[in-house]
């Protein structure tokens, strides 16, 4: 036991023998050689005392061995189980393990973590499992979120992880929670780099990377094999959780990622369903149909938009005001909605038409009595005056409600002048702290479309390329010569000819 | 005059089909405003204020009756006369003269066979310039009995056999006439740049030259394009007040008059210039000068628009309102011409002013017969970006909206930052997704079953996993 504990103390990640990275990642490497080299049962012994290993190392510090404790105790009990009676009572949720295993996944070294990538992952997606097992998926949301920004704290490296984390948010309808990993968009895919080159670079996975695909690699095991679905499940899923909150521009902006993926002149499945939701969304987002980013695939963008023909009636209608005709629309799709999972976002278009009507007053009126609204919108003005107070806090109007006594008594709906007062107004000063945000977050984008132009400038089709590039302008020069010498022989023939005649 | 003319079925029937139907009495005398017209014109002006104009009606469509049985257009003569017939029911010159229909009837035919006779042996003579006159004669022929479809095919035929520029320019000149009869306007525009095209020389083209701009600018007109028709009405010399006919027609008689021209230029101008170009190319224009002096209250409605006096001009035009309604070309667009004016009018008059009451402006603007309130209408005006102000319905007033350039522009770099975020943004996950080798292909290269969907039922199963699995949106 002494021996064992000495083996796993023997790595200290602040200890003064390290001096530099290298060190470190040196030290680090025969470590986890020798740690995984220890069978399953010596973990076990002294479990549930007061000799227990979860007990005696500290996870913040020790995370390797104690990752590795961990795995020996789900493996002890079974790590895939398949109904809730095969989870030993101290892995369900709020059981002493359970909690163990959370407190690991918050507070674990985010180096060290960088090395053992394979286990890590079998840590989260037990949790996962278990979660989903026991039926209370929001139980992980909070761990497998912590774990995932204690890793990468831009989660800009998209991993398998992301995904299992936004199904977890959706089955347990917590969009809120998914916000934070959402709002951090994807930057990168792990990276594949030829492991000479890495070498050849000399950088160590335990270095201060600025950009966290440097160490979630394909090979790091942090992340499971990646293809194209799990990519547009992600951001499909993304862009309901942010439905499920209002946050309509950021839904539509992730739906426009999956519309921008290379093909070869095909849609998917997934995209067609993306394409749909994106004409709804735009709609709500921007009060009309903007045109497809640029980048997408014409030839896809066709396909679908034929399928789509029922969707972009809808759009057409809610575009041009005609409130009936949008009902209506609405009303003899009702099918077709409900198949594909969007009644719930077509229900949200008609309401969301009396709002923009309502809002696209301003651009006419200054003030308006409530009972001119009122016919408007043929309604009671006991009615009207409620929903516009309601739309005046849930912030889609930037107006107020004022009741005039003289001349006579009069409700009346006053909208702000400038666009700097008001409760949607914007001082100059935080207008000003928005700019320096944006400005902060482009330079941060610029590094990182950067660091994506050096990766692709390493793989194998670039350098092909260069290759050939260089070989056809080597020919180009030889060919030049070679135009060179003919022509001298031509003047020597004729030399020759003029020769003969005389 | 029948008093209950305004009553009889006729043109009740007319209103409820939401036709224009003209109450008050004009301001031109119809006997003298008739004698500035030749040939067909006559008929359909007549016709045209006959089944308009309440006051006219009567005494329209009696001397319509006469004037069409003086040409070969039966068909015509009975539309007439059917007409009168509704307006007025107990009138004896309602009664078609069936004995003269059927006689010209006769004479139709036999003529038609006369000359498609002559025309058969003039082909089979292949001398070309008498073939040429053939299809001339065919087609004046066509055009006096009303067949103007026909005609135009005849004249179309005289093509090949055209020998000289000036024939040419002559049957594309005829073309022009026939299409702008038939208000054909795209057609007769493209005639038209045809003589243009055809650049003929000294005395041909100073003789063309007004005819091709006044029919430009009424061609351009009946499209609804008013800057281009009041830039060709504008460069149309006043020698057409006096050019002689051209290939037999006389334009200034049989299409428009100096008078028309002027008042089409005029109201096309003031519909589509703003007060610097109007007094630079209308005033100030000496050719234009000439037609001006013609219609003076026009130039008078020019020069207060200049002087900023916007509710006289108005008040001018709207006087005149009668008056063009009644004619033929102006009828179908005079609406439009008049709401671009007035619409116009109300933006410049409002550019000084900070705020205005709506009174005001109703006191200044409210005199159509049209019937919306001043509101309804700069409603629409700001709704469609013409005008740029806010209502204030509680104190009953236009303001002018302040403007915060500062602001405005932070706003915008604002979107703009986040726009291009975005956009890189996309941009880089395409670049990572090629640089990962991922790219949705058809099915058949990719049944290994890694995923990327296009067959049907893999499509079909996905939907329903998401519809049904997460069920957010429904």
């Amino acid at each position: 036991m002494a021996d064992l504990l000495s083996l796993l103390f023997s790595f200290q990640p602040d200890s003064p023998d390290i001096k530099s990275k290298l060190d470190y990642d040196r030290q680090i490497r025969t470590y986890i050689d020798s740690v995984l080299r220890i069978p399953v049962p010596v973990y076990l012994k002294g479990a549930d005392s007061a000799q227990d290993l979860l007990e005696i190392l500290n996870p913040a510090v020790n995370t390797i061995a104690y990752c590795c404790a961990l795995l020996a105790r789900i493996q002890s009990c079974g790590e895939h189980p398949k109904t809730p009676k095969h989870i030993p009572d101290t892995f369900r949720p709020g059981g002493p393990l359970w909690r163990k295993l959370v407190e690991f996944l918050e507070t674990f070294d985010p180096v060290q973590i960088r090395y053992i990538g394979q286990d890590w992952r079998r840590l989260l997606e037990y949790t996962d499992r278990v979660s989903r097992i026991m039926g209370s998926p929001g139980m992980a949301i909070s761990a497998i979120r912590s774990a995932m920004l204690r890793l990468d704290p831009s989660t800009g490296t998209f991993t398998s992880n992301h995904l299992l984390f936004i199904r977890l948010c959706m089955e347990a309808r917590s969009y809120p929670a998914a916000l934070p990993i959402l709002d951090n968009y994807i930057h990168s895919l792990p990276s594949n780099l030829p492991k000479p080159l890495l070498e050849l670079e000399g950088s160590v996975p335990a270095a201060d990377l600025p950009n966290s695909s440097e160490y979630i690699s394909t090979r790091s095991g942090h992340s499971d094999k990646i293809n194209l679905t799990d990519i547009h499940e992600y951001y499909l899923l993304g862009a309901m959780a942010y439905l499920g909150v209002a946050k309509y521009k950021q839904a539509q902006h992730f739906l426009e990622h999956i519309l921008v993926t290379p093909a070869a002149n095909i849609a998917s499945g997934l995209m067609l369903e993306a394409f749909r939701k994106w004409i709804l969304v735009s709609c709500l987002a921007d009060g009309s149909l903007p045109s497809v980013p640029r980048t997408a695939n014409p030839t896809a963008i066709k396909q679908m938009r034929a399928a789509s023909k029922a969707y972009e009636a809808l759009a057409d209608a809610f575009q041009n005001m005609e409130i009936p005709k949008l009902r209506a629309l609405a009303d003899v799709g009702s099918h077709v909605w409900a198949d594909d999972g969007n009644r719930g976002l077509v229900k949200e278009l008609i309401d969301h038409q009396m709002r923009l009507f309502v809002s696209k007053l301003q651009r006419t009126f200054s003030a308006i009595p409530i009972t001119t609204v009122a016919q408007m919108l043929v309604q009671p003005p006991e009615v009207t005056e409620k929903y516009l107070n309601s739309l005046i806090s849930g912030g889609y109007l930037n107006a107020s409600i004022e009741h005039v006594t003289s001349p006579n008594e009069l409700v009346v709906l006053r909208f702000y002048q400038s666009i700097s007062e008001g409760p949607l107004g914007k001082s100059e000063k935080q207008q000003h702290q928005e700019l320096v945000e944006q400005t902060r977050q482009t330079i941060i984008l610029a590094d990182q479309a950067k660091a994506a132009d050096y990766r692709l400038s390493l793989t194998k089709e670039y350098l092909e390329h260069l290759r050939r590039q260089s070989k056809k302008a080597a020919t180009n020069l030889a060919s030049g010569e070679a135009m060179d010498v003919s022509w001298d022989e031509n003047v020597e023939t004729e030399e020759d000819m003029m020769a003969d005649l005389h | 005059m029948a008093p209950n003319i305004e009553q009889s079925p006729y043109f009740l029937a007319r209103q409820n089909l939401g036709h224009v139907v003209v109450r008050d009495p004009p301001k031109f005398d119809l006997e003298s405003y008739i004698s500035n017209y030749e040939g067909r014109t006559r008929l359909d002006r007549l016709f045209l204020i006959g089944s308009t104009s309440t006051y006219l009606a009567v005494d329209a469509l009696r001397m319509g009756v006469a004037e069409a049985k003086r040409g070969k257009d039966t068909d015509y003569y009975m539309k007439i006369v059917e007409t009168l017939h509704e307006v007025l029911p107990d009138d004896p010159m309602g009664i078609p003269d069936l004995g003269w229909v059927d006689q010209t009837n006769r004479w139709v035919k036999q003529e038609n066979d006369r000359l498609e006779h002559e025309l058969k042996a003039y082909k089979n003579n292949l001398i070309k310039e008498s073939i040429r006159m053939g299809n001339e004669d065919m087609g004046n022929f066509f055009y006096s009995i009303g067949n103007l479809s026909e005609a135009f095919k005849s004249y179309f035929r005289m093509r090949e056999h055209c020998t000289s520029a000036k024939h040419l320019s002559g049957m594309t000149l005829r073309l022009v006439f026939i299409s702008i009869a038939q208000r054909i306007w795209m057609g007769a525009q493209s005639h038209i740049v045809k003589v243009e095209a055809h650049s003929l020389k000294g005395e041909e083209k100073a003789r063309l030259d007004p005819i091709v701009s006044a029919c430009s600018g009424l061609a351009h007109m009946g499209l609804n394009a008013y800057r281009d028709a009041a830039n060709a009405f504008l460069q149309t010399s006043p020698t057409y007040l006096t050019v002689e006919p051209a290939t037999g027609i006389k334009f200034q008689k049989e299409v428009l008059t100096g008078n028309d021209v002027a008042v089409y230029g005029g109201l096309c101008a003031l519909a589509s210039m703003d007060r610097k170009e109007l007094q630079e190319h209308v005033l100030a224009n000496n050719n234009f000068r000439n037609f001006l002096e013609l219609e003076p209250h026009i130039r008078r409605a020019i020069s207060l628009f200049c002087s900023s006096k916007y509710s006289a001009c108005l008040e001018v035009l709207e006087a005149y309102r009668t008056d063009y309604l009644l004619d033929v070309y102006l009828a179908p667009c005079l609406r439009e011409i008049y709401a671009k004016i007035r619409s116009k009018a109300i933006v410049q008059y409002f550019i000084p002013f900070s705020c205005v009451t709506l009174d005001e402006m109703a006191k200044k603007f409210q005199m159509t017969g049209e019937g919306i309130s001043i509101e309804d209408e700069l409603i629409f005006m700001i709704n469609s970006g013409i005008l740029d102000a806010k209502i204030d319905l509680v104190e009953r007033l236009l303001i002018s909206p302040p403007i915060n350039p500062r602001h405005a522009v932070h706003t915008a770099a604002l979107t703009m930052a986040e726009n291009y975020n975005h956009t890189l943004r996309l941009r880089l996950t395409r670049l990572n997704m090629l640089n990962a080798g991922l790219e949705v292909r058809s099915p058949k290269s990719s049944n290994q079953g890694d995923g990327q969907v296009g067959g049907e039922s893999m499509l079909g199963g996905t939907l329903r996993r998401i519809g049904t699995g997460i069920g957010i949106t429904s």
